[in-house]
């Protein structure tokens, strides 16, 4: 960190300030300039006290030089991270294509939507059990029945599950059904949850908040890592913006900002952030080709009569057609889906 | 339209609204619900009135239920518009390469880099003479100097200009020296610019404004086709979002929604919005696969003594190498370099 005084700012400010970086164990070295002095703060541990800095008498702001993170970050780890679902694996030249419904409904439509999934060329299912719906009166999810449901499935087409675990209550039993659990984008920073659901063992989606930055994104997957799962995927779905013409505006600089910052494997979730099914497709393609190691995207077999998010879920026809031209797009920016 | 009354409106209220839609020579089409009665606004003539109706007493909503532009409308045409500027099109089926230095700063850099984007494959010059600085201490640009500078180059490697023109003072000058007229962001909604650009006969570079909707920047460009140019090119180069990440975010949905409602060329200027060369990539290849007709590019020969926008400015070889990766996405879209 770097401390940067007020304009002429008193000896006894600057001899406080310094004092109180000795105290968080680092060391200070002051560069005193025609008019304004500017201490920095150099140590290895991990950064912490900026806020206390910044509260100290004549201290006009605290720059941070170095990441909050650690454990995420690409100096620790310049690897891409590769994260292993049962047979299939997220990360590196990778593209990976997670699919299925919003909500599990029933286990036919859940089945017909797994083996779609298999035959297009899908790497894992989703399915919604337990839904944080914006309004209490919309469909809540079928509970623990839709996690057997999506087991079930699962076992039978042969494809990995990953699915929302919403709060603490109900993780036990979530990680009990699925290989991979999905932490939404209205929980990014709850940290209880993200805690416990990283100490289950599962590999974990974490999808940006809608109104988080990049830094915020990473530290969240940072409280993960630092439970001793590394086995973490961040997931782009869109940030909240003044646009009325989407849903949600997908940010798709985050992809090469992530892989500048950290190890993680990014993939993009274009179906809540266009909203509608005639933006999935560009949205998919243009996230692939900005370098995304997968798409998550809505399927379901008859979108008109879906229990929730009817207007993004793609037929499994379109899904398929979806598949190839990720292919190609994969393709061409030297990636593949296999 | 659709005029939605209030809850129990009064007989009197919805008269008196009836009366107004056919003083506007529209006729109004009564729905009398259990609650609230709704009035349609039927007839052929462009979408006025809006606001009045709107501020009627007991109305509480007043619903847009066709565009209200034309000219710029997929329904009054539906086939794409490819655009001529010079032996360069822009449109259709072929993506198209912009590219060149932010701001002219010399007949040698210009040179430089008109040679480079001839070698690299690009299609069209961009270079700006007039340059509308965030800080009046920042360079202002070459002014006509610049402009004679653009045209000498343009001339020597064969390729057509487009130069921004940010104020009607400077419109006949600049439109003596280029090919092309570009507003910016900051201009989409100058009006009197707009016009008397479009009546320059020059095709126009239209940029979509850094907090404009969709509807918004096509009602833009509905002021340049009603003036009877029909040479007009759309331009996506990021939003104003919270994100600190990027220097705006590249509204990469735009772009589908676009080609949906209307149908002039969209492209996309990926150094604006990343403000940083790392992502000027991604964000090129993002925006071709989500369906732009093609990229606009800066490209310095030195960046690091550029006079304005360095650290978002390719060298050459970098361009090169782009110009080659976008043909690639291009292809895996269905699309060709022209």
């Amino acid at each position: 960190m770097i401390v940067i005084m007020k304009v002429n700012a008193s000896k006894q400010a600057i001899d406080k300030v310094q004092q109180e970086i000795e105290k968080l164990t680092y060391t200070a070295h002051l560069v005193e300039g025609a008019t304004r002095a500017v201490i920095g703060v150099l140590g290895t541990k991990p950064l912490r006290g900026k806020q206390h800095l910044q509260a100290l008498p004549e201290v006009s702001e605290v720059l941070e030089i170095s990441t909050p993170y650690k454990l995420a970050s690409r100096e620790w780890q310049p690897k891409d991270t590769i994260v292993q679902v049962g047979p299939a694996r997220i990360g590196g030249d990778n593209v990976s294509i997670i699919a299925g419904p919003c909500s599990i409904e029933s286990y036919e439509q859940m089945k017909e939507v797994g083996e779609a999934v298999k035959i297009a060329g899908g790497h894992l299912i989703r399915g919604g059990a337990f839904k944080p719906r914006t309004s209490p009166y919309s469909f809540q999810g079928l509970g623990v029945e839709g996690l057997k449901i999506i087991k079930q499935v699962s076992q039978e087409v042969g494809l990995p599950s990953v699915v929302e675990v919403t709060d603490t209550e109900t993780l036990a039993v979530t990680a009990e059904y699925t290989d991979m659990l999905q932490i939404g984008t209205r929980n990014m920073q709850n940290f209880t949850l993200i805690k416990e659901a990283a100490r289950t063992g599962l590999p974990i989606l974490l999808k940006r908040g809608m109104s988080a930055t990049i830094n915020e994104t990473i530290l969240a997957a940072e409280y993960i890592l630092n439970e001793g799962n590394n086995q973490v995927v961040l997931c782009e779905r869109g940030i909240r913006t003044f646009v009325d013409h989407t849903r949600n505006t997908l940010d798709v600089s985050a992809i090469p900002a992530f892989h500048r910052l950290s190890h993680l494997p990014v993939i993009v979730d274009p179906s809540h952030a266009a909203g509608k099914r005639h933006k999935v497709l560009p949205l998919s393609l243009a996230g692939v080709a900005a370098g995304a190691q997968g798409v998550m995207i809505e399927v379901h077999p008859n979108p008109e009569v879906a229990l929730s998010d009817g207007p993004q879920q793609l037929v499994p026809e379109d899904f398929k057609e979806l598949v190839e031209r990720v292919r190609l797009v994969a393709k061409a920016v030297g990636k593949d889906l296999d």
